[in-house]
């Protein structure tokens, strides 16, 4: 099945990209697809512990399963508004 | 009125969409780009259907919460420069107290959970740096 994986802010340029597509097998968990991420952008992965998560533009858990189709984004800290 | 936009805020509208006869009270908060050394303007990303669907659960607590009649939250995306306005909520209720309790969490929220980013842009001297 294909994910959209998308990325934001400072992870966006780790990555290079905006968004990308990812195959993944049935089944697969939000943390597996954020494993496999990491391992192909190393770079991400001291990011991990504040890193949110979010499927279908709603925060979601690690455990969640991922289904064909599903956005998945990986957002830093946010900081919005006024400072 | 909830809305994510690259052109400038019309204060004056954002009041508006909350007038109603019930309210007796409207409190308008207004962020904008402050003068810091070296930053000319902010540049705001936004992952916008998220941001949009936070924005209208938090009009939605926040009227549970505090038993407001209506508020609007309207942000900018894209490049603001030094002086420019942000973001912008209106709330109504019926007495001033919830009104400006209200503004203040949601701007609280908006902070800590919508998915908006910003980076300064630096005058000629110095390099951009992104905010948390």
């Amino acid at each position: 099945m294909r994910i959209q994986v998308r990325f934001f802010a400072g992870y966006r340029e780790i990555v290079g990209s905006r968004a990308l597509s990812w195959s993944a097998r049935e089944g697969l968990t939000l943390e597996e697809l954020v494993d496999g991420v990491l391992a192909k952008y190393p770079r991400l992965a001291g990011h991990r512990a504040t890193m949110l998560l979010a499927v279908n533009h709603s925060v979601a858990g690690s455990d969640r399963v991922l289904r064909e189709g599903d956005e998945v984004a990986l957002l830093p800290p946010v900081s919005g508004g006024v400072r | 009125m909830i809305d994510i936009r690259r052109a400038r805020i019309n204060l004056e509208a954002v009041v508006d969409s909350v007038r109603r006869d019930d309210a007796g009270a409207f409190v308008l908060f207004v962020g904008s780009v402050r003068s810091d050394e070296g930053v000319r303007a902010l540049d705001y990303e936004v992952y916008r259907p998220m941001a949009m669907k936070s924005f209208a659960d938090l009009v939605e607590r926040a009227k549970e919460k505090f038993g407001i009649r209506e508020m609007s939250i309207v942000h900018r995306l894209g490049r603001v420069a030094v002086g420019g306005d942000s973001v912008a909520i209106a709330c109504a209720s019926v007495h001033r107290a919830e009104a400006f309790a209200a503004c203040a969490w949601v701007m609280d929220e908006v902070k800590r959970i919508v998915p908006i980013w910003k980076t300064e842009v630096a005058g000629r001297k110095d390099r951009a740096r992104r905010l948390r």
